[in-house]
């Protein structure tokens, strides 16, 4: 369960998850408020524990936790802050997010492109088994002209997906962090 | 549940919660129970193939999230829910961010004075993510 240091880069990598996974994908937010200060058991014990500690002038603070989770591939990412001035922001994010969930024409537009190129990226992480052969034998008859460049291209990312490219996505993010 | 009062109500579970207490949102797009098909070696992606192509409602889901024990000594489970077509989505959390930054107030406010030497500190390398992109 990786947490990001980023919103952004959160945002990013729950659009390529929920882009992959639409009909699964949920997203949770919670919000916590926490005491500024938790007394020990020793301050307990010894009767120390009042309100007169050396956070007690400091109020009780919040916390507000994303999490992306797609319950079929187990993949599940986070976000975690407790600034006041990120949650508007956040929650534009959650927006931009759900319209991706909700699928539909608008989104269409933009998801084909970047669905072919997360295929593209799995498939040059996972082991030259399918995706490699087609590409070597696509490079051979292909003489290096864009356009059959970028069939080989095509070719082999329909290959290296049908080759059980589903776990490939969670293993990805993994090696990227 | 509407959208309306689902937010009206949202405000008041948001503003009502005391120390140690949680509120959990979600959202999700709203599926019946056997609508979403399994994944096989052919066809690993099966959302993309089917029905995702078809715009559907996301369902927002609020709650407490208090234990049976909690409800069984006298107290209460709050659950809330609603569900937003897509066409309503953008309004929706319009709203929703309003009522959540009006409400969630045990949050850190902006210090001005501490960013700005942070800014100064940190000049350069300040607008980077920590990841690269995907090209």
């Amino acid at each position: 369960m990786p947490y990001y240091d980023k919103s952004e880069d959160w945002l990013h990598q729950s659009t390529l998850l929920i882009r992959a996974r639409p009909l699964t994908t949920r997203i949770t937010t919670s919000y916590g408020i926490k005491p500024a200060h938790r007394f020990t058991k020793v301050e307990k014990l010894a009767g120390t524990a009042t309100s007169e500690g050396k956070n007690a002038d400091k109020p009780p603070r919040g916390k507000l936790i994303l999490k992306t989770y797609d319950p079929v591939s187990g993949s599940c990412l986070k976000y975690a802050t407790s600034k006041a001035a990120e949650v508007s922001r956040l929650i534009q994010m959650l927006g931009t997010l759900a319209r991706t969930m909700a699928g539909g024409p608008q989104s269409e537009v933009e998801q084909q492109p970047a669905v072919a190129a997360e295929k593209d990226e799995v498939m040059a992480d996972a082991p030259p088994s399918g995706g490699g052969v087609a590409e070597s034998s696509a490079n051979r008859s292909g003489a290096g002209t864009p356009v059959s460049a970028a069939a080989a291209a095509a070719a082999a990312a329909s290959t290296g997906s049908a080759g059980g490219g589903g776990g490939g996505k969670g293993k990805k993010k993994k090696g990227k962090r | 549940m509407q959208p309306e009062e689902f937010l009206t109500k949202l405000a008041e579970l948001l503003s009502t919660r005391k120390t140690g207490e949680h509120v959990y949102l979600s959202q999700k797009r709203l599926t019946g129970q056997n609508e979403v098909p399994k994944a096989t070696e052919e066809n690993p992606f099966p959302d993309l193939t089917q029905s995702a192509t078809t715009p559907k409602p996301i369902i927002i889901r609020a709650t407490d999230g208090k234990r049976k024990k909690h409800i069984t000594s006298g107290g209460e489970k709050i659950k809330l829910s609603t569900e937003v077509s897509p066409d309503q989505l953008e309004g929706f959390y319009t709203r929703y961010a309003e009522v959540c930054k009006a409400n969630m107030t045990t949050l850190k406010p902006r210090d001005r004075k501490k960013g700005k030497a942070k800014a100064r500190k940190k000049k350069g390398g300040a607008g980077q993510t920590s990841m690269t992109a995907i090209p």
